[in-house]
């Protein structure tokens, strides 16, 4: 009979199939995805358990005591062990995949079922390690009773962690012990920096090797003096400077460092935590302090108001469920736009576009989410104090924008019943002061309140901050109303080059803005320069000065807006000369375009409309179909003398029937700069005489050799030009 | 017979090894069962963001008034009194530290220190240091924490720009905005999560390039739109003449269904995308003017952010219209404005460089603060890196300029659950090497999508066979900063 049962084959199999299987979970269990119908078997791991537990201390107990029992029994016990053990083995393992599966499931602390799995993984393996090694030669008492202390160790560390698990750490003795943190329920004035804030932490991760019964290292961490004086290595931290402090350090090694702090099996500081002893230090380390009295944006003060405050109706977990995706997906329209607040939470943000499209019907309908709306943006929307009842039905909002909306003090009246609403924007709306005070009082969560806009005058909302301290009322002018000055008026004209007459269009871009002008080079005035009615016609090239009036404001700085004439706009324009690499622009057409450039040119993004040439003068040849009286050639230059712009030396102008028979008709010698000036553009003028020419030969030589004051002496200038104007 | 009794051994554990094998490969294959995609070699990484965030995020939105061509911290943030007394020494080699210059002062004889042409003085209940050049920025000084400590890899202007919006210099990467409208989805579906306003000013220029706007590898539906500032906010959604909106509708569907039969044939994710690409064009064509029409804005709005803010194309303008998009739940809006890279003539264009954006900047954080947006909008301002603290090309008593500097420079950001009213960080007295809390590139990333709700080392992108990041491999969220 003994026989059968060791049919010892099937066994092994049996487990040396289950041990792959485990190993390829452990191997993917990042990738598992563990279909709905096998979820109950994950979830029967806490009940199966219980059996393994019992067979493999059982069979532990057997094993070490097979070797003294000698009379007949001895095979009994050994065969009976052996099937305790295979059967407790297989238990086992069944029980960890369950766990497996379990463990994939939302919700389980991940630090501590990792210390579950791996005990349980152990427990498993060596239960069939056992197993296979029990029978061969060399195992004999020493050995099972090694065995044996090992497994039945595993077992219990693995059963204390899993019902750490189940019941919450310290469930045993929690009865007997004090929670610290139940003292320090919310932040008030006595909350102090470290009795209230660090101590806890230092009690629950480091207190149980540094206290006066273990103090390894010589170092205590059971209240401020002894934190204070620091252990073997040294002090544990340095004021204000986290990065050189021992404690910190230590606690920020690699987990398999062996310095590092708490030792990697011990229970490990949380982000929060270290964010907090970090900061604490920064701030100076603060022994006696109270949070209170730490400046207001200081980053200890902030995390241990966080840390303190975590359970009031602020916290940002919902305890409400999530909406059914079906009713979210029949919402959502390109108009009414609804979205998690974030990946797995059921808060929904909704916001409303499209003034024309919406209807009361738009907030109605989120009755079906009332639940979990937590923010509504309805600004610049025409929602109606009709409205109000729908919002407010919606009764776990934080965050409500009714900016530049029609509700008005009435309708916002009916939204006390948001007591979770956090943020309220108004601004733009036609409420008052009174109405404000008590919409003030009735919303019990408010931090911020936007009232810009609004009927409210200044003096008002100070009334209102200094009466609701708690609340950040927002939408003040702060301070005087500020004589702006306006900007300059501007031409609208396409062009400023004409050749015949030219309607000025004057603009300015603000509102009821009066523009005021001279074309005689004076300055205009708010008297006696005429007021621009739209109907300025200018028949020659003229420095129009205008400026800009407005009351409460100050007037504009003059705007110089020059139009040029050009009555002879050559029909064919030829270049005779290469132009400068970056100011090749169209060829010769650049000159006759109508098209002004900008400063800046020496950059090929700025380089737009300029024409140049350096080394080599400018030579354009000009023919006209009808024979013109040419008096005057002129060339709007830019001149940029730091960085080597200049105008041109002299300009010479011929003039004759054909290209081969030309006369000179005008030759000007140009003023050069004399010290290095702010850039400017200038119209140089060559006067000519002549009369009846269809051809006409324009040359302009650039200054070959910059003068000796000039950073760049000896060498060529640029000479550039956007347009030339033959008159 | 011994030869037996071995083979039959051998025999036997040859056996046993198969038949172990198969059961420990049935074994294999049952756990197989449960783990989805094993064998297949699809990954489901792409399919980990949702487009929402990880955790409950500080900020919604973004607004990155961004100072391209890298202003001076030093006529800026960062004040260096001793640099000042400093002005016309050399710089000593123990600060310089053999650090590589750019090819425009690499090769300068000397390096004179010079130390800023215009005052500072301190503001607000922090006290902080901000130059005379910034007096709007200086009255918001408790709203803005003012990080001084920043620095980054590149030392010229299209790495280090493309650096700081893709978090790689060599560019094709997804820009920031890309990155978080992949990983937020878009608030408003009538406008594009990420949009792109540009601005000038008259000083010393360097372009943007739409490369800084780029969806990279992420779907294409992520790529920044850019508004200009002509009568067609948005390029080609007008319907063009002759074509009414019914006729539009008409054209989009059949469009649609076409595009329907290819994505069914060849399964091209572009394809449905370009679908989508349509439909929200369709929408912006009634949400863009809505937005665009700053006719309505009240009186107190143009003080604030100064006249200019009326005409189109400018900063204040832009930013103007930053407001308005983030209140209309567009997710990142990204501003540049050009003109900060002082070479040469220093004050004279870093004053009007000021003039341009301080006023608005300023406006901005007011007007989102006032209508109670602040808190979850995040208000950034910063240029791509630093500038020297000693001169580039000639020094004169009232004349200078500075070339680039990777080393240090600042940056402030406002709301969107950043700590409000703090500096964070130093320079040496000198300013030239940080002297405290440094903030890399990669940690400043982290730090935004951190305030998003996204965590940077989870918001990842599969692409070419290696998991892509914002931050690359790098990061750390500076805590200290945040409320």
């Amino acid at each position: 009979m003994w026989k059968k049962l060791e049919s010892k084959g099937v066994q092994d199999n049996a487990l040396f199939a289950f041990a792959v299987f485990i190993a390829f979970l452990i191997l993917f269990e990042g990738e598992l995805a563990i279909p709905t119908w096998l979820q109950p078997v994950g979830r029967m791991h806490a009940m199966v358990v219980h059996f393994p537990i019992v067979l493999i201390l059982l069979a532990a107990v057997l094993e070490v005591v097979r070797f003294y029992i000698t009379d007949e029994s001895t095979r009994f016990y050994s065969v009976f062990t052996k099937q305790l053990l295979f059967v407790g083995a297989l238990l086992s393992g069944v029980t960890v995949v369950m766990g497996i599966f379990l463990a994939r499931e939302e919700g389980y602390d991940t630090q501590a079922v990792v210390a579950h799995k791996w005990a349980g993984v152990v427990v498993f393996y060596s239960a069939v390690l056992l197993f296979a090694v029990r029978d061969r030669n060399w195992f004999g008492v020493i050995h099972a009773r090694a065995a044996a202390v090992l497994l039945v160790g595993c077992v219990l560390v693995v059963g204390h962690l899993g019902g750490s698990l189940t019941h919450g750490e310290n469930y045993v003795w929690q009865p007997i012990a004090t929670s610290f943190f139940s003292s320090a329920a919310a932040v008030s004035v006595d909350t102090l920096a470290f009795d209230d804030i660090v101590k806890p932490i230092l009690e629950s991760r480091c207190r149980s090797c540094h206290n006066p019964l273990k103090n390894k290292g010589n170092l205590l961490l059971t209240d401020s003096v002894t934190m204070a004086r620091g252990g073997k290595t040294g002090p544990l931290f340095l004021s204000g400077n986290p990065e050189e402090s021992l404690i910190l350090q230590r606690i920020a090694l690699p987990l398999d460092e062996k310095k590092h702090m708490p030792p990697s099996e011990k229970p490990q500081l949380t982000d929060e935590e270290k964010n907090i002893l970090y900061q604490w230090v920064k701030s100076g380390a603060p022994f006696q302090r109270r949070v209170t009295t730490l400046p207001e944006s200081d980053s200890f003060r902030l995390l241990a108001i966080q840390m303190l405050e975590k359970g009031s109706p602020s916290q940002r977990q919902f305890d409400f469920p999530p909406a059914p995706s079906e009713t979210l997906a029949r919402l959502n329209s390109n108009y009414r736009v609804i979205r998690p607040v974030s990946r797995n939470s059921p808060a929904v943000a909704v916001n409303v576009y499209n003034h024309s499209l919406y209807s009361s019907s738009t907030i109605e309908e989120l009755g079906a989410i009332r639940e979990q709306v937590v923010t509504l943006d309805l600004s610049n929307m025409p929602v109606a104090d009709e409205d109000i009842p729908y919002i407010a039905r919606l009764r776990n909002v934080r965050r409500l924008n009714l900016n530049f909306t029609s509700v008005t003090g009435s309708g916002l009246a009916r939204l006390g019943a948001l007591r979770y609403l956090e943020y309220l924007s108004i601004a733009g709306t036609s409420v008052s002061y009174t109405e404000v005070n008590h919409l003030l009082t009735s919303l019990p969560a408010l931090k911020s309140l936007a009232l810009w806009e609004t009927l409210l005058t200044d003096a008002e909302i100070a009334t209102l901050q200094r009466d609701f301290p708690h609340v950040r009322i927002l939408g003040a002018r702060e301070g005087e109303i500020e004589m702006i000055r306006l900007n300059s008026p501007r031409m609208a004209n396409k062009t400023r080059v004409f050749d015949d007459s030219i309607i000025l269009e004057l603009i300015h871009p603000v509102r009821g803005t009066e523009i005021r002008y001279t074309i005689d080079g004076t300055e205009p005035d708010s008297v006696s320069s005429p007021l621009y009615n739209g109907r300025l016609v200018l028949a020659r090239t003229t420095s129009v000065k205008a400026k800009a009036y407005k009351k409460d404001w100050i007037s504009s700085e003059v705007a110089m807006l020059n139009v040029y004439r050009s009555a002879h706009e050559p029909d064919t324009a030829i270049l005779l000369s290469r132009l400068n690499r970056v100011h090749v622009q169209k060829g010769a057409p650049t000159f006759f375009d109508h098209e002004l450039g900008t400063f800046n040119a020496n950059s090929p993004a700025w380089a737009n409309n300029w024409g140049g040439v350096r080394n080599n003068p400018l030579a354009l040849l000009l023919r006209y179909d009808v024979p013109r009286t040419i008096g005057q050639v002129s060339l709007n230059c830019l001149v940029e003398t730091e960085t080597g712009i200049f105008p041109p030396e002299a300009i010479e102008v011929w003039g004759g029937d054909s290209p081969d028979d030309m006369r000179l008709i005008g030759r000007k010698r140009i003023e050069l700069p004399s010290d290095y000036q702010k850039p400017y553009i200038q119209l140089f003028d060559c006067p000519t005489d002549s009369s009846d020419v269809t051809y006409v030969k324009i040359l302009a030589a650039p200054v070959m050799k910059f003068p000796a004051w000039h950073r760049n002496a000896g060498r060529p200038a640029l000479l550039l030009v956007d347009e030339i104007l033959v008159n | 017979m011994e030869k037996t009794i071995l083979e039959h051994g051998l025999n036997l554990n040859r056996r046993r090894f198969l038949s172990r094998l198969s059961l420990g490969l049935g074994s294999a294959a049952l756990g197989s069962l449960l783990v989805p995609d094993l064998f297949s070699g699809s990954s489901t990484e792409n399919d980990l963001v949702t487009g929402l965030p990880d955790f409950a995020p500080k900020a919604k939105r973004i607004i990155y008034l961004f100072q391209n061509g890298a202003p001076s911290q030093l006529e800026s943030f960062d004040y260096k009194p001793a640099l000042r007394r400093m002005t016309g020494e050399e710089l000593p080699d123990s600060v310089r530290m053999g650090q590589r210059l750019t090819g425009m002062t690499a090769n300068q004889k000397a390096f004179p220190m010079v130390g800023s042409f215009c005052d500072f003085r301190q503001y607000g209940a922090s006290g902080a240091w901000i130059s005379d050049l910034f007096p709007y920025t200086a009255r918001i000084v408790d709203d803005i924490c003012i990080v001084r400590s920043m620095y980054t890899e590149a030392i010229n202007h299209d790495p280090a720009l493309t650096f700081f919006q893709t978090g790689a210099q060599q560019g094709n990467r997804p820009s920031m905005g890309a990155w978080l409208s992949y990983g937020l989805g878009s608030e408003n579906k009538n406008l594009p999560a990420f949009c792109v306003l540009l601005s000038r000013g008259i000083g010393n220029g360097q372009g943007v390039y739409s490369k800084l706007w780029t969806n990279g590898f992420l779907d294409s539906i992520h790529q920044g739109v850019q508004f200009s500032n002509g009568e067609d906010p948005v390029l080609f959604i007008n319907d063009p003449t002759g074509m009414d909106r019914a006729m539009r509708r008409r054209m989009l569907d059949n469009i649609s269904e076409l595009n329907n039969i290819s994505y069914q044939e060849f399964g091209d994710a572009e394809i449905a995308t370009r679908i989508r690409q349509y439909e929200l064009a369709f929408r912006m064509q009634t949400a863009v003017p809505e937005v665009m029409d700053v006719s309505k804005e009240p009186d107190d709005v143009i003080r604030l952010y100064g006249p200019d803010c009326m005409v189109p194309g400018t900063f204040a303008a832009n930013a103007l219209l930053a407001r308005k998009l983030s209140e209309s739940g567009v997710r990142f809006v990204q501003l540049y404005h050009q003109g900060w890279d002082q070479h040469g003539d220093l004050p004279y264009e870093i004053t009007k460089q000021a003039k341009d954006v301080d006023q608005a900047s300023a406006a901005l954080v007011i007007d989102l603060k006032r209508r109670g947006l602040l808190d979850e909008t995040l208000v950034i301002w910063g240029g791509e890196f630093g500038r020297t603290n000693y001169s580039q090309g000639r020094l004169t008593k009232d004349n200078y300029g500075r070339d680039h500097h990777p080393r240090c420079f600042s940056i402030w950001m406002a709301g969107g659950g950043v700590k409000p009213g703090i500096v964070y960080g130093e320079t040496d007295e000198l300013g030239y090497n940080i002297a405290k809390d440094p903030v890399h590139v990669h940690d400043f990333h982290a730090t935004v999508l951190h305030q998003l709700g996204l965590d940077h080392e989870k918001l990842v992108y599969k692409h070419l066979g290696r998991r892509y990041r914002l931050t690359d491999v790098a990061g750390n969220v500076v805590k200290d900063i945040l409320a």
